[in-house]
This record gives C-alpha cells, sequence and structure tokens, in this order.
C-alpha cells in the first residue's frame, strides 16, 4: 500500500501546502520580504545628519565658528536657524527638529574676557537614537570649542603647544567596539530582527498547519496515512515544511551575510547549523502548543503573544540582565534567545565554539520536549472537536 | 424628502447593525481577547519588561598594567560608577578576553603601564577601553559613564597643571567657556519611558484590527456554510451602513481601553505624561477611526476566523520600524516613508509621544492629525467597496455551488 507511509504523509502534505496562499504567503513571502524590509529600512547603518537647529543670539565671528564646527559633524545636520529659545522649542514639540543648540549673546565678549559663559544644548530624548546623536555631536562641539579658547590662552601666554594637549586632556579614553567599529545599527539589530520574525512565522504556521487538520477534521485521514502512527504523521508533515523553511534559511542567511556582508567573525558553517537548530526548535514549539492546546484560537494566540512578546525579551535592544527575574525566565523559553546568543558569539565576535556549546544544546532540547506530548496530540486528532 | 426619507432609511440600518455588532462582540471569547484583554495586559508586560529602564552595574574587567596608587584611584573611582562594575582584575588581556568570551564582562579597561609616569610628567596617556557590542544600549551606557569619568578626573588634573605653569589666573575661572546639557522628553534616559508611550499606540491599532478580522473571518466561515448569506449578520443593507455600525461599535468598545492606556499605563508605571487629556484624546479619535476602517478593508483577505493571526501579527514589527520610534523617519528611504504614510498607527506615534512625552499642543502635532484624517476617509471608502465585493462575491459562489448541486443531484 504505498499510499500510507512516511512519504505518503509528505506528499499529502505537499498537496496541501500547494492548495492553500497561506502557506506560500507565511513560508516564503513573508520571512524574504521581512529580511529585505531590515536591510533596506537599516541600510545607513546610522541615522546620521540628525535635524536641528542652531539658537544663535549673539551673531559674533566666534559664534559663527561654533555654528561652523557643528555643521561639520556628521551626527548632526543643521536644519534650521532659529531666533529664539521659544521658536526652537516649537520646533522640538511640532517634530522638525530633534535637539537645539543655544549661543548665549555677548558670547565671543565674554568668552574673551573671562567672564564663563555657558553654551546650553538641548536635546530630545522623546526618540533615543535621534537624541543621543545629537547630544554627542553637541558635547564634543561645545567641550572642543571651550577647550580650544583655553589652548590659544595657554599658547599666548608662552606653553608650548605640544604640551597644551597634554595638558587640557592628561587622560584620554580610546574606545573600541569590538565586531562593530561602524556602531552600526544595522548589523545588531538586521539579522536579530530577522530572525526573531522569521522564528515567529515558523512557530504560527507550525500551529497553523496542525490545528488545520484538526479544525476541519482532516486529522482523521491525516493519521490514518501515517497507519494511525502520531510520530510518522507529525515527522512526514514537519519535515516537509523543515525542507521549505531550510530553503528560505539559507536565502535569509544569504542576504545578511553573503550580500550584505555583515560580520561573520566566527565560524558561518556553525552559524548556518544554528539557523537549522533554531527552525527545528521553533517548529518543536508550535508543535508543542498545538499539543497542549489543540484549539487553533487559543493555540495561536498563544503563539502569537509569545512569539511578539519574543521581540522584546530575548534582550535585542534591553539587556536580559537587567530585566525583573520573573521575566527573564521566559526569555530561556525561547529559541529565538538561544539564536542570538550563538550569532552574537559566532557572528559578531567570533569566539570559539567552545563557549556556545551550551546554547547549541539547549536548541536541541526542543525538540526533544515537544514529543513528550505527542500522544495528546494523537487524542486530538483521533477525535476532532472545533470549539471556535 | 426623498433624501430625508433615505437618510432615516439608512440611519435606521446602521443603527441596527450597531446593535447586532455588540452581540458578535461579546459573544465571542477571541473577539474579546484582542479588544480587552490584549490592550489590558500587554502595556503592564511590555512596561514590566522595560521597567528597570537603564543599564546599572555592567561588569567590567581592568586590567591594570601599571598598578600604581593612580592607577588604583582610576579603578575605584570607575566602580564607583552607577553604570559600571569592576568585576575582576585579570592578571592580562588573554585572561580578560577568555572572561569577555565566556560572557561574565561585557568590557575590559585596559590601564598603560606609563599611566602613572604620564601623569606625573604631564604627557597625555591613553587608558584602551574595549567594549562588547552585542547590545547598543550597553555600549552608550559604557561611553556615558566612562566620558564623566573622564571629565572628572581630567578637571582636577589640569586645574592642578594650568597653576603649576604660574596661569593661576585661568585655573581660578577653571574654564572660559562652561556648556551644558539639557535633555528633554524623556529626562532619565529611561528605556521604557522612551518605548511604551509608542508601542501602547500601535497595540490600540493592531489589536483593534485583529479583532475587526477575526470577526470577518468567523463571518466568512458561516456564510459558507449557509448558501453566501451570515445568518448572524443583518442582510439586505447598504454597504455604507454596515461599516458605520460596525465601527461606530468598535469605537465604543475603544473608549475604555483608550482611557486606560494613554491615561492610567503612564500614571501607573511613571512614565512621562505631560499632554493635557484633551490633545491626546481628541488626537487619537482620527486614529482609531481610521483603524477601524483599516481593519475592514483587511477583510479582504480573511477568508477564516484564524486568518488574522497570520496575516496581522507580522504587521506589528513593521508597524513599529515604520512608526520612526526606533528608526527615525527622517533617516528613511522615500519608499518605506510613504508606506509608513499609509499607516494611522505610525502618525499616532508621532504625534502622541511628541504630546506625552514634549507637551505639544494638538496645534503643534496638526500635520499627524490632519494625516490621520485623510487615511480615515481612504480607508472608509475602502472598506465600503471591501464590504460590498465580499457580500457579493459570496453570494455569487454559493449560487453556483447551489447549481452545482443541484445538477448532481438531478442527475
Amino acid at each position: 500500500m504505498t499510499d500510507t507511509g512516511f512519504l505518503a504523509g509528505v506528499r499529502r502534505e505537499i498537496r496541501r501546502m500547494a492548495s492553500r496562499k497561506m502557506y506560500i504567503f507565511g513560508m516564503v513571502a513573508v520571512p524574504v520580504l521581512m529580511a529585505v524590509f531590515f536591510l533596506s529600512l537599516l541600510k545607513p547603518g546610522l541615522p546620521l545628519k540628525v535635524p536641528t537647529a542652531v539658537v544663535d543670539l549673539d551673531h559674533s565671528s566666534m559664534s559663527r565658528t561654533v555654528t561652523r564646527s557643528l555643521n561639520a559633524l556628521e551626527l548632526i545636520d543643521i536644519s534650521r536657524k532659529l531666533e529664539s529659545y521659544d521658536e526652537a522649542l516649537a520646533g522640538i514639540r511640532r517634530g522638525e527638529i530633534y535637539g537645539f543648540f543655544v549661543i548665549p549673546d555677548n558670547f565671543e565678549k565674554d568668552a574673551l574676557g573671562g567672564r564663563t559663559p555657558t553654551l546650553e544644548y538641548y536635546t530630545n530624548l522623546t526618540y533615543f537614537v535621534p537624541g543621543t546623536l545629537s547630544f554627542k555631536g553637541f558635547k564634543t562641539v561645545a567641550v572642543s570649542t571651550a577647550g580650544s579658547v583655553v589652548r590659544a590662552s595657554l599658547v599666548s601666554l608662552g606653553v608650548d603647544p605640544e604640551q597644551v594637549g597634554a595638558m587640557l586632556q592628561p587622560i584620554a579614553i580610546d574606545n573600541h567596539p569590538i565586531g562593530n567599529p561602524w556602531l552600526s545599527y544595522a548589523i545588531y539589530l538586521c539579522p536579530s530582527f530577522t530572525f526573531a520574525t522569521f522564528a515567529l512565522m515558523i512557530m504560527l504556521m507550525t500551529v497553523f498547519s496542525i490545528t488545520m487538520e484538526i479544525k476541519n477534521g482532516t486529522s482523521v485521514g491525516w493519521l490514518a496515512t501515517a497507519k494511525g502512527r502520531i510520530t510518522v504523521a507529525v515527522s512526514s508533515k514537519l519535515l516537509t515544511h523543515t525542507v521549505v523553511w531550510f530553503a528560505i534559511g539559507l536565502f535569509i542567511s544569504w542576504l545578511l551575510w553573503g550580500w550584505s556582508h555583515f560580520p561573520v567573525n566566527g565560524s558561518l558553517g556553525w552559524l548556518l547549523a544554528a539557523v537549522a537548530l533554531l527552525i527545528l526548535a521553533c517548529q518543536a514549539f508550535g508543535l508543542f502548543i498545538a499539543s497542549v492546546v489543540p484549539n487553533p484560537r487559543l493555540a495561536f494566540s498563544l503563539t502569537a503573544l509569545f512569539g511578539i512578546l519574543t521581540f522584546s525579551f530575548t534582550g535585542f535592544s534591553f539587556p536580559v540582565q537587567s530585566m525583573y527575574g520573573f521575566l527573564a525566565v521566559f526569555s530561556w523559553l525561547s529559541p529565538v534567545r538561544y539564536f542570538f546568543m550563538i550569532y552574537i558569539n559566532e557572528g559578531l565576535n567570533g569566539y570559539p565554539l567552545f563557549y556556545s556549546r551550551m546554547w547549541y544544546v539547549a536548541l536541541m532540547l526542543f525538540p526533544v520536549v515537544a514529543c513528550s506530548l505527542l500522544w495528546r496530540l494523537k487524542k486530538a486528532c483521533e477525535r476532532p472537536v472545533y470549539v471556535p | 424628502m426623498n433624501l430625508f426619507r433615505s437618510f432615516r432609511r439608512w440611519s435606521t440600518d446602521m443603527g441596527r447593525v450597531f446593535r447586532n455588532e455588540w452581540s458578535l462582540v461579546l459573544g465571542d471569547v477571541g473577539v474579546i481577547l484582542f479588544f480587552f484583554i490584549l490592550p489590558l495586559a500587554y502595556p503592564i508586560v511590555y512596561t514590566l519588561i522595560y521597567n528597570p529602564e537603564v543599564v546599572e552595574k555592567m561588569p567590567v574587567a581592568i586590567v591594570d598594567n601599571c598598578r600604581s596608587a593612580e592607577s588604583r584611584e582610576f579603578a575605584f573611582k570607575a566602580d564607583a560608577c552607577p553604570a559600571i562594575k569592576v568585576y575582576s582584575f585579570p592578571a592580562d588581556m588573554a585572561e580578560a578576553r577568555s572572561q569577555m568570551a565566556a560572557g561574565d564582562i561585557f568590557g575590559i579597561i585596559e590601564i598603560p603601564s606609563s599611566y602613572a609616569r604620564d601623569l606625573a610628567t604631564g604627557q597625555q596617556t591613553h587608558i584602551q577601553f574595549y567594549a562588547e557590542m552585542s547590545l547598543l544600549l550597553r555600549y552608550r551606557s559604557f561611553l556615558s559613564a566612562l566620558t564623566d569619568l573622564q571629565m572628572e578626573l581630567v578637571g582636577e588634573q589640569t586645574a592642578e597643571k594650568i597653576e603649576g605653569h604660574g596661569l593661576g589666573s585661568l585655573a581660578v575661572s577653571g574654564m572660559p567657556v562652561k556648556s551644558h546639557s539639557n535633555f528633554l522628553g524623556d529626562t532619565e534616559q529611561g528605556f521604557a519611558s522612551f518605548v511604551i508611550p509608542g508601542i501602547v499606540i500601535l497595540i490600540l491599532q493592531q489589536s483593534m484590527i485583529l479583532g475587526i478580522n477575526m470577526i470577518c473571518g468567523t463571518s466568512r466561515e458561516r456564510r459558507r456554510r449557509n448558501g453566501g448569506i451570515d445568518p448572524k449578520a443583518v442582510n439586505g443593507v447598504s454597504a455604507s451602513a454596515t461599516v458605520w455600525g460596525k465601527t461606530l461599535c468598535y469605537l465604543v468598545c475603544y473608549i475604555p481601553v483608550t482611557l486606560y492606556i494613554l491615561r492610567f499605563i503612564p500614571e501607573i508605571f511613571n512614565l512621562p505624561h505631560y499632554g493635557s487629556p484633551a490633545d491626546y484624546l481628541l488626537f487619537i479619535f482620527p486614529m482609531l477611526l481610521a483603524s477601524a476602517f483599516l481593519g475592514q478593508t483587511l477583510n479582504y483577505f480573511m477568508k477564516e476566523r484564524e486568518s488574522a493571526f497570520i496575516i496581522i501579527v507580522f504587521t506589528s514589527v513593521v508597524f513599529l520600524f515604520l512608526s520612526g520610534l526606533t528608526w527615525p523617519r527622517y533617516a528613511m528611504s522615500p519608499l518605506w516613508l510613504a508606506l509608513g504614510d499609509l499607516v494611522p498607527g505610525v502618525w499616532g506615534v508621532e504625534g502622541f509621544i511628541r504630546i506625552n512625552s514634549n507637551a505639544a499642543s494638538l496645534a503643534e502635532t496638526a500635520t499627524a492629525f490632519k494625516a490621520m484624517w485623510i487615511l480615515a476617509a481612504v480607508y472608509m471608502l475602502s472598506a465600503f467597496w471591501v464590504t460590498a465585493y465580499i457580500d457579493a462575491r459570496e453570494k455569487r459562489r454559493a449560487a453556483e455551488h447551489a447549481v452545482e448541486t443541484d445538477k448532481i443531484a438531478t442527475h
């Protein structure tokens, strides 16, 4: 009987996948489009040229020098020259500028006359990234303006120019951002968010394929194709998907690490192995949820809830170490967290595989745990009940 | 007279749809989950995740090649920074690197062996800082802490030096020009304060769209079982009355939820909350309207009850990025700007966080306000079209199906 068994299950699944556009949408279109979206959106790496303004109340040559220095920075773009603090604040509220620099009146006179004027700069931290970038730019110019005035005074008083640098800044701290010297957001946001979305779709589509069988009552036929064995049924269905997912995963990996040349300082082979393990772990997660709650709506709700929260508590933007303990625990339940840790080690930092060994083991545990509840799924498939 | 009569009939129809929609919403656990539970719980969960707000006491190793009183003072001052915790004093860089690889530390500070000597002889000394870049937030916190540390140490040293050269006047007055930074908006640089006001607006939009599409998907399933007609819907009513009746029902559902999200969540969690309720409640109204219409437009794709999950859920991530919260809109290419312009939530985030954190008034967020009204008008028309189209198509399909089964039956 050739219409039962593993291969028959695979053929059945391929027919099912071809019969609904949802599969192409969820398995191919969404992951690929999301990869393209992130790559294209974050291409500049850093959102440089933050729109800012200068409020020059002095109109002297020194204030013009300061304005020129500000404009020369790549971090900020002096898009407006405003006449008052109130105008600038209104600009912030309207969203036209993200920060402004105020040069007080009589600035040049006070500076040269030793009356210590204060340069004030305002950055809008409502938007974190432009706010901190414009802060960095303003601070650089403010401090170096002060420094250059002192330097001029010291040199004119007869101090050796070579020594002035050491006098003004006896201790310098040189920063070395390892693995990301461009401070590019793209390098660490693109892979993490692309694969997190990929993981979300894997979990959702796995839950979809299993619970739709139960909902439409075709789960009996599914089991019959596998001669009543749930292990054969599940593996024939999910491994068919794995082939598709792995092809998409390879394509996304090529987009990230081939075409866009994001750094892979460790071994690409092990990173791709991690992608494969991520796919299997996410499928296992979906299978587990579907086994615990075979009801489509509940299963989807749980998966979507967990999948969306994954973006937050796996620590892409805010470290897990700083979260409250009871929430940080959830991060260890997500396959994406382990993949992220592996990516940091292999892709960004290039550490030896030894340091990532536990994450690989963790990813391999997911299918094992999911298989423990197959008996529940079998019961639900034999007697499919649909509760809307 | 005719016009008046047809308007009366239209508003009666709309009222029937409105009443009927309540039973569809309240009788469906899935929709209650989306309309009420999700907006209730998600802001709390998100805020709890990010509530620690700032990153503190990040472990750092100090490779002290100088081992003098001055270098120990540096290490002591570094440990005193709130952001830094000195985890270890490895013997050399190799030991420090293996600690970093093991994940015990996130940064290495290397003090050169000439540190004390350079300070004494007036040479510039360079301290090296190696940062692990898995999280830019950590790097930024490190940088901020180290810059402050450097400024403090430099301040002491410079005053001494300048005095030593006999330039006492400069030393007394300090630097000739001072600078002062002021933070607007999220003044504590807290992560939750920055991200939550934006996320809650998107939660409002997405939960509404998900709920609407679940209702529609369920309705389509009922149509398939009942010859193209949904027995639980009000039939024989124009598309515009259907859309408006449903929209009014959803808007009323969202009044308590909106108040909760926009007013109480920031208060409970001590997030910035400077806008006036008159401003932000008026502001959010067109966004809710546009979201309701957009949701009904997306009904086109909902073949079954659970379609909403696969088609809509991932868009939350897309809209979060398009809103300009994580990546500012001025740095986006025209394509993504245009796509973002089509989403009501994107304008909602732009305006609301300015009202909320920068105390902007409705007048100052006029661009976003106007944009949301335009989107509401556009999506209203598309919702009319989709509703009419679905109705016609399902009836046509059912009629064809009936003809087929008749053919089979009579043979």
